[in-house]
C-alpha cells in the first residue's frame, strides 16, 4: 500500500511529524494497525538499521528516524489489546551495578524497540539479581548489560553465574557490550554474544532469537 | 586547601567537528543540513546551560598514596600504582558541567528526543575532557595546547574506575576535595551525580614515567586504547566522563 510505503520513506528520513499524521491517515483508512507497525513503521527502521550497519548513514540519523517510530507507534499503540504492541520478545537491558553511564545502552533500547522487540530498560547501577529477577518476572529471551567502567565489568559475570546458579542459562541468554568490552571477555564470562555497537546488538538479539 | 579553577563555558566548548565525530561521523563527510543544525542547536544549548566548576589541590606522595589505595580494592598491579610515586606534581581535581545540562539530556531522551539528547551528550562529554586538557596544560605550567613547550615532562590525568584503579577510592578523593562545594555528589556505588563530572589526579613528571605496557589483566579485554594516544604526541584526554 502506497501510504505504508511513504510512511516508512518518511521514518528513513527523519521527519517525525509527517511519520504521525501519516499513520493517522492510515489508520483512517481502516489500515489494520499490525500492518500500519510492520509494514510501515518497522520496515522503515530495519532499512535505517542496516543502513548504519553499513556506515551510510550515521547516528543522529538512526535517533531521528527512532523519534519519527515513536510518534507513530503512540498513534498505534491504544488499537492494539490492552494497548500493547505485539512484540518479537522481550528484553532486559541495564548499565551494570557500579555504573552510571547509560547512553550506550539507551540507544541499544531504541534500536531494539525500532525493529519491534518489546524492551525493559532496568536504567543504570542495576543488581545483579535485579537483572535475573526482571527477566524471570517478564519472561524474558534476553538480558543486555552494559558497562562503560573497566572497574564494573565483573559485575557482567556475576549475572552470567546467577542464570547459570538457578538453572535459567539457555532459556534467557545474556548479551554483553560498552565501551571495553571485548568478544573474548564475553567468551570468558559465558555471555552469549557480545554487541560491539547498538547496531550490532540488534543482530546478535535477532540470531539468538533467530528471527 | 582547595583551589577554585576559573572555567567558562565558552573556554571549554566543543568545535563542531568534534561534535559530529563524536557522533560517529567522519572527518569530510557529507553532513545533512537537519544534523548540523542539531549539532549547533546543541552547542548553543551547552553555552546557554552550563556552568563549568572546578577544584584543585595539591597533594603530597604519601597523601595521594593513602587516597588511591582507597579501600583496599584497586588491580593487583594499577598502572598508577608504579606511575605516581616518581611525579613531581600530584594534584587532584573534580570538576563538572552543572546539574541543568544533565537534566537537559535526561529530558530530551525521556521525550524521546533522541537525536537531540545524544547530542548534547557528546558536547558535554567533550566539554569535561577540554576541562581536563586545560587543567593538566595548567598544572604542566605550559601555554595552554602548547604540550611541545613541555620539554620531556608530561601531565596527564587519572581517574578512579579506570586501568586498575577501584572507583571507591572516590570516597577519599572527596574526602579530600570536598566537591560537594561544586554541587557534585557521590552514590553508594561511588559514582557522580552530575553525571557531566569528572574527577581524578593530574600527575606530571618525566614523559617516561607515563609508559606502561598494556599488558594487565583488564588490558586484555579493553578495547578502549585512549591510554596509548593520550600518551603521544599530543594527547586527548582520557574519557573519564560520559
Amino acid at each position: 500500500m502506497e501510504i505504508l510505503e511513504e510512511i516508512s520513506r518518511q521514518l528513513q528520513l527523519g521527519d517525525d511529524e509527517r511519520v504521525h499524521e501519516l499513520t493517522r491517515q492510515a489508520i483512517d483508512q481502516g489500515i489494520d494497525p499490525a500492518t500500519i507497525l510492520n509494514d510501515g513503521l518497522v520496515c522503515g527502521m530495519n532499512v535505517v538499521g542496516e543502513a548504519f550497519r553499513t556506515h551510510e548513514i550515521f547516528l543522529p540519523d538512526v535517533l531521528m528516524a527512532a523519534k519519527a517510530m515513536y510518534a507513530g507507534m503512540d498513534q498505534l499503540k491504544p488499537l492494539f489489546v490492552k494497548g500493547e504492541i505485539p512484540t518479537r520478545g522481550t528484553i532486559i537491558i541495564g548499565t551494570v551495578q557500579g555504573d552510571l553511564h547509560d547512553l550506550g545502552k539507551n540507544l541499544v533500547g531504541i534500536m531494539l524497540k525500532g525493529v519491534g522487540y518489546d524492551v525493559i530498560d532496568l536504567g543504570k547501577d542495576v543488581a545483579p539479581e535485579a537483572f535475573v529477577e526482571a527477566a524471570v518476572r517478564e519472561n524474558a529471551s534476553i538480558i543486555g548489560m552494559s558497562a562503560l567502567l573497566t572497574t564494573t565489568m565483573p559485575a557482567m559475570k556475576k549475572v552470567v553465574d546467577l542464570l547459570r546458579g538457578q538453572n535459567l542459562q539457555g532459556r534467557i541468554r545474556t548479551i554483553v557490550g560498552g565501551a571495553p568490552i571485548t568478544k573474548a571477555f564475553a567468551e570468558q564470562i559465558g555471555a552469549d554474544a557480545y554487541a560491539f555497537d547498538a547496531a550490532k546488538s540488534v543482530e546478535r538479539v535477532k540470531a539468538l532469537l533467530g528471527a | 586547601m582547595t583551589d577554585r579553577v576559573p572555567l567558562s563555558p565558552r573556554a571549554v566548548v566543543p568545535s563542531l567537528g568534534d561534535v559530529l565525530h563524536a557522533q560517529g561521523i567522519p572527518p569530510g563527510a557529507f553532513v545533512k543540513d537537519k544534523v548540523r543544525a542539531l549539532a549547533e542547536a546543541s552547542l548553543d544549548a551547552f553555552l546557554s546551560q552550563a556552568q563549568p566548576r572546578c577544584i584543585t589541590a595539591e597533594v603530597s606522595c604519601d597523601e595521594f598514596g593513602e587516597i588511591f589505595r582507597g579501600d583496599g580494592r584497586n588491580d593487583d598491579e594499577a598502572p598508577l600504582a608504579a606511575i605516581y610515586p616518581q611525579a613531581d606534581r600530584l594534584v587532584l581535581f573534580a570538576l563538572t558541567m552543572g546539574h541543568e545540562v544533565s537534566r537537559t539530556i535526561a529530558g530530551l531522551m525521556e521525550n524521546n528526543d533522541f537525536a537531540f539528547g545524544s547530542m548534547l551528550d557528546s558536547v558535554a562529554s567533550l566539554a569535561v575532557e577540554n576541562s581536563i586538557a586545560l587543567l593538566e596544560d595548567r598544572v604542566a605550567g605550559t601555554p595552554v595546547g602548547d604540550r611541545a613547550a613541555n620539554g620531556n615532562h608530561r601531565t596527564l590525568n587519572y581517574s578512579p574506575g579506570y586501568c586498575g584503579w577501584h572507583i571507591s577510592a572516590q570516597v577519599k578523593l572527596f574526602h579530600r576535595l570536598d566537591p560537594g562545594q561544586l554541587g557534585i555528589t557521590l552514590n553508594d556505588s561511588c559514582l557522580m551525580t552530575p553525571l557531566k563530572s569528572a574527577t581524578g589526579v593530574l600527575v606530571r613528571g618525566e614523559r617516561a614515567i607515563h609508559d606502561f605496557d598494556i599488558g594487565f589483566r583488564f588490558c586484555r579485554h579493553c578495547r578502549d586504547k585512549t591510554c596509548l594516544e593520550r600518551r603521544g604526541s599530543r594527547s586527548p584526554a582520557k574519557p573519564t566522563a560520559t
